[in-house]
């Protein structure tokens, strides 16, 4: 392979929130953007261009807002790239600015996500406006379903993993959701809003925007030897695969199975619950973190929920999910997948202050979309080479 | 036979859709004949596709997530690797050349697609302008397009007369390419005697309205050699972007072009054909000069955006009958150019050589 | 013969647009009949933006300072028919207008009764609405002088901070030969399917191709389907109140596996099916409904109700959904 390392060094995002009334879209994402660079080093001038990742533009009524963004984003005179896979365009943000660097096209990329969902109504535009809509909620129901009864599960894993995130989220000061009172009881008291998922094990709708500043080897090197630790990109995939067809199983999709063996490969991963320290991962609804766990190979089929249901995926288990309190506290659709991405890179940058798995060298990060059909994940490190191989 | 650095891609294989007012296919029935045609011409069968990417716009589609249902069309099982840009097809093939250079993959297929006729094109474009200054307002790019005429006019760069003559060889050129939708012989004195559409803008510096769809596949050199034997290699691909409101920009000018050919290349040898994506006469001499094109220079040979403009697809479109050129027409060097957003906002530039 | 035929469906969304303090403060000065620049180095940018557009350098609300109201025609267009997204509803210009002590131009409408009265450099001044909200419509257009007309009243009492954006479009699409055969085939209460020839998989008929081999299906590839089947999988939806939203009580969605065939129909609604009593196992007939008007391919169905037959116990049956 002919490319390059290539190594974040900066990562910021904003305050997520139900309504970020307080700032335009410019603002919102210029917010995460600032904070990028300022933890990079480096101004809007050290940039050579910027890619920019959000889910539909029908939620916020503006088309193709990367021409909007250009300037806002410093991108005048450079490439402005934008990408759109679905929930998981965070993690495919990421992942074509680090191709950017990766292959010596350009030495320092900042990779932008954002979601306002509150400029418009998400529901209301998942059915283009054209009438009524499930909901995200309701089209993932019937595969929830599906695991429970597969798998044997108990009920309670849900609510454990909707208890789990939210105490995390607690510890992270740019969470959406802040529960204080968050309990297995009040967690199974919430409404159920689509049979098997109860209000509470969902997802909020937020504003927000992360941003993640992307160099390469010597970037890398400069900014360690200045004591400013880099996450390593070591491995990177992507895959979908058509929504419906008879012998699709979208609750262990194949794309989410070939898309894991793929980094897990490229690093020499055998044993990802022992090799790799911590994991984001796109849980919007609870259920899915055992059937990501399973899906990944993190944990065997039919035993995902048992890492749950013993602690495992805590952030003080042996393999913590979702330390940031991931997407079931905050979800700006569009920077949902790179905030998953980003939380993994912090991690092994020691830089996750509160919400920090003591230790974390390696991370794994995921991000989905559509009916559980696009995939995009990386394994990042703090250092080219943490298996001394 | 010159040899190719491993990091070298060609395109070895593309399909242009016909290209009409009024489609009744869905869009991914449109990409269904695009992917399997410039599949076929490359030679190779889906399975052989290491990279997907696609180009389309949901507002164009009317739909959220429109993109979704068009993997249908790639054969995408097993699962394939695969990105979307929401922007023109050109771009698509911008990541899925980067991709290729990380060196991993050999083969990438590119797409560029939409139905531009199930929406006026007035109320859909107002909604890509800046959200609190220029959407509420209803300024849509035909009028943008008109300001910046006025501004070359203005300027001297262009004249009425000149921007007729654009328009009048770009539809007689059209008469050979069977992907046209608008072509003729068009006389020039008569093309001005007609009303203004949007002044100072009549009927024929308009671009038609157009449902279409191109797809195009490439391949890093080892795998483009072997399945080739005369494959179009992509020498320099390269794109910048500017201020987006218009009325902060000095609109004499097209800096992200120009700051794009010189990343691509495009002054390295002589230019013998461009493919430029311009939709508007009066564009055609500011892109022309902004990629520093000589006089000798045969400009849109295919008739342009002004033959067919299947929005998403048209610079795409440009890119594969670039390559045509060298494929077909014996030509050795040309260019490519596709743009976004209003006054020329965004572009891209991608030089083409035979071997 | 197929003629064809199309759905049309407007999208109609209310938006609603935080400003953040820069455009806040122009959107709030447009409501006192004032124009606001921003200072950026020695240029004044108008309509001001909390960045610098080169640079991206912050811009703050501190550095904002009055232009206009009247200003210099840099460019202009004229629209002799407009759009119903346009400020007018009769013959206009779009103008770049440089307002007086500003650097950069203005986009916005001129009014004048043809385009004879149009010319670059001319001088312009605002037209402003009686009724201001803090919009850029609160400008109704420019007009040739030096002399702001119209207005009157007060400004906002308080900053304004939001603005409404609300677009509507239109959209066209057709309906394609598959999805016409399927819609005939459900007029005469019948299920219509397509066959693969290369997979031998079976799609419900207006879908027109296999996703897995990327073949176009056709007439010749049909199959009939059963209008019976047995619920896989579902959920009961407690329905969340947004603008369109047409549920009120919670509603269950079913996924049904069609008798004979490996045809499933995701999310279908349910008739005559009390919410309590929706499972899996379920045998459920199709219920037609010839009063429904087409909506593109969709299946003209009411819904799904009990055969009162016995449940299939099928342990495997909830992992069939797709
Ligand atoms: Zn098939």
């Amino acid at each position: 392979m002919s490319h390059q390392p290539c190594a974040i060094v900066g990562i910021g995002q904003t305050h997520h929130k139900s309504r970020r009334w307080d700032v335009s879209l410019g603002g919102l994402v210029r917010e995460a953007a600032r904070r990028a660079l300022d933890d990079a080093e480096m101004d809007w001038d050290d940039i050579d261009a910027v890619v920019i990742g959000k889910a539909p533009d029908l939620f916020e009524g503006v088309m193709k807002p990367e021409l909007y963004l250009t300037d806002a984003l410093g991108a005048t005179g450079k490439p402005m790239f934008r990408v759109h896979t679905a929930g998981s365009v965070g993690g495919t943000t990421g992942i074509v600015a680090s191709h950017l660097v990766e292959t010596g096209r350009h030495t320092r990329v900042l990779a932008v996500a954002y979601q306002k969902q509150s400029e418009g109504n998400a529901q209301f535009a998942l059915g283009s406006g054209k009438g009524a809509s499930l909901g995200a909620g309701g089209a993932f129901a019937p595969f929830m379903r599906s695991y429970i009864q597969r798998s044997g599960a108990p009920l309670d894993v849900g609510p454990m993993v909707a208890v789990k995130d939210r105490l995390n989220a607690l510890k992270n000061p740019y969470a959406h959701l802040k529960l204080e009172n968050i309990s297995l009881e009040t967690v199974k008291a919430s409404p159920m809003m689509w049979d098997p998922v109860r209000y509470l094990e969902s997802c909020p709708s937020s504003d927000g925007a992360c941003a993640v500043v992307f160099t390469d080897e010597a970037g890398g090197k400069a900014a360690a030897a200045a004591g400013r630790q880099p996450a390593w990109v070591l491995a990177s995939a992507v895959r979908s695969e058509p929504a419906s067809f008879p012998g699709r199983d979208p609750v262990r999709p194949q794309g989410a199975i070939d898309c894991a063996a793929e980094i897990y490969a490229t690093v020499g991963v055998s044993n990802p619950r022992e090799q790799i320290d911590c994991a984001e991962l796109y849980v919007p609804f609870s259920w899915y973190e055992p059937m990501w766990l399973e899906a990944h190979g993190i944990a065997d089929e039919g035993a995902g929920w048992r890492m749950v249901e013993s602690g495992a995926t805590a952030l003080d288990g042996d393999f913590p999910v979702n330390m940031s309190g991931g997407v079931l506290s905050s979800n700006p659709i569009g920077a949902s997948g790179l905030l998953r991405f980003a939380e993994a890179a912090l991690q092994v940058r020691g830089m996750a202050g509160e919400h920090q798995v003591d230790g974390a060298k390696v991370a794994m990060a995921q991000a989905y979309g559509a009916s559980a059909q696009y995939f995009a994940m990386w394994i990042v490190a703090n250092s080219l080479d943490p298996f001394g191989s | 036979m010159a040899t190719h650095p491993p990091d070298d891609i060609a395109i070895i294989g593309w399909h242009v859709s016909p290209m009409i007012r009024r489609t009744e296919l869905t869009e991914a029935q449109m990409l269904l004949e695009v992917v399997n045609g410039a599949t076929a011409h490359a030679g190779i069968t889906n399975a052989d596709v290491d990279f997907t990417c696609a180009g389309s716009c949901d507002y164009v589609a009317g739909q959220a997530f429109s993109f979704v249902q068009n993997i249908d069309a790639f054969g995408a099982w097993p699962p394939k690797r695969d990105s979307h840009v929401e922007m023109d097809g050109a771009w698509a093939l911008y990541e899925a050349w980067v991709r290729l250079l990380v060196g991993d993959l050999d083969v990438a297929l590119v797409t560029g697609s939409g139905r531009s006729s199930t929406a006026d094109p007035d109320i859909v474009y107002p909604m890509e302008m800046d959200p609190y200054y220029l959407a509420p307002l209803g300024v849509d790019a035909m009028s943008f397009a008109a300001l910046q005429a006025r501004v070359l006019l203005d300027g001297g760069v262009v004249t009425e007369r000149q921007m007729a003559e654009i328009a009048a060889r770009c539809r007689r050129d059209a008469r050979a390419n069977p992907h046209a939708q608008v072509a003729g012989d068009f006389d020039v004195d008569a093309l001005l005697a007609e009303d203004y559409v949007r002044e100072p803008l009549r009927r024929h510096d308009l671009p038609p309205i157009t449902d279409g769809a191109c797809a195009v596949v490439i391949a890093r050199a080892d795998k483009a050699r072997e399945l080739c034997e005369n494959p179009v290699w992509i020498r320099g691909l390269s794109h910048c972007a500017e201020i987006h409101y218009a009325g902060l920009r000095d609109l004499r000018q097209a800096e992200s072009i120009t700051r794009a050919a010189k990343a691509a290349g495009v002054g390295d040898a002589p230019v013998e054909v461009a493919e430029l994506q311009t939709a508007f006469t009066h564009e055609e001499p500011l892109v022309a000069a902004a990629l520093g094109l000589g006089a000798d220079v045969v400009v849109n040979p295919s008739g342009g955006p002004l033959a067919a403009n299947p929005i998403m697809a048209t610079g795409l479109v440009r890119i594969a009958e670039a390559a045509r050129q060298i494929r077909d027409e014996g030509r050795h060097r040309t260019l490519a150019h596709s743009t976004s957003g209003p006054c020329l906002q965004q572009n891209l530039v991608c030089v083409l050589e035979g071997e | 013969m197929t003629t064809t035929r199309s759905v049309e469906a407007t999208i109609r969304f209310p938006y609603k647009r935080s400003l953040g303090p820069v455009m806040g403060a122009f959107m709030t000065a447009l409501t006192e009949q004032r124009f606001l620049g921003i200072r950026s180095g020695e240029r004044v940018l108008c309509p001001p933006r909390e960045w610098d557009p080169d640079t991206a350098a912050d811009l703050s609300a501190d550095d904002l300072v009055e232009v206009g109201p009247a200003g210099t025609v840099e460019s202009w267009t004229w629209v002799s028919s407009p759009s119903a997204a346009h400020p007018l509803d009769h013959p206009f210009a779009f103008a770049l207008i440089r307002l007086d002590g500003a650097d950069t131009a203005l986009l916005h409408a001129v009014d004048v009764a043809s385009p004879d009265a149009l010319s670059t450099g001319m001088r312009v001044a605002p037209r402003w609405k009686a009724e201001r909200v803090g919009h850029i419509t609160d400008v109704e257009a420019f007009v040739p002088g030096e002399v702001p007309q119209g207005g009157g009243g007060a400004g906002a009492e308080e900053p304004v901070t939001m603005m409404d954006y609300d677009a509507a479009i239109t959209y066209t699409t057709p309906v394609t030969r598959n999805e016409m055969r399927a819609e005939a085939a459900n007029a005469e209460g019948r299920f219509l399917g397509l066959e693969c020839p290369a997979c031998a998989r079976v799609y419900l008929g207006g879908r027109g191709f296999c996703p897995i081999d990327a073949l176009e299906l056709g007439p010749e590839h049909e199959v009939e389907l059963s209008q019976r089947g047995t619920i896989t999988n579902y959920t009961i939806i407690e329905p969340v109140q947004y603008p369109g939203q047409t549920e009120t009580e919670p509603f269950a969605r079913v996924h049904v596996l069609l008798d004979g065939s490996d045809v499933i129909l995701g999310y279908q609604p349910v008739v005559e099916f009390p919410v309590g009593d929706v499972r899996i196992g379920a045998r459920v007939a199709a219920v037609w409904n010839d009063t429904k008007v087409a909506s593109g391919g969709g299946i003209e169905l009411d819904g799904w109700i009990p055969t009162g037959e016995p449940d299939d116990t099928d342990p495997n049956l909830v992992n069939r959904i797709c």
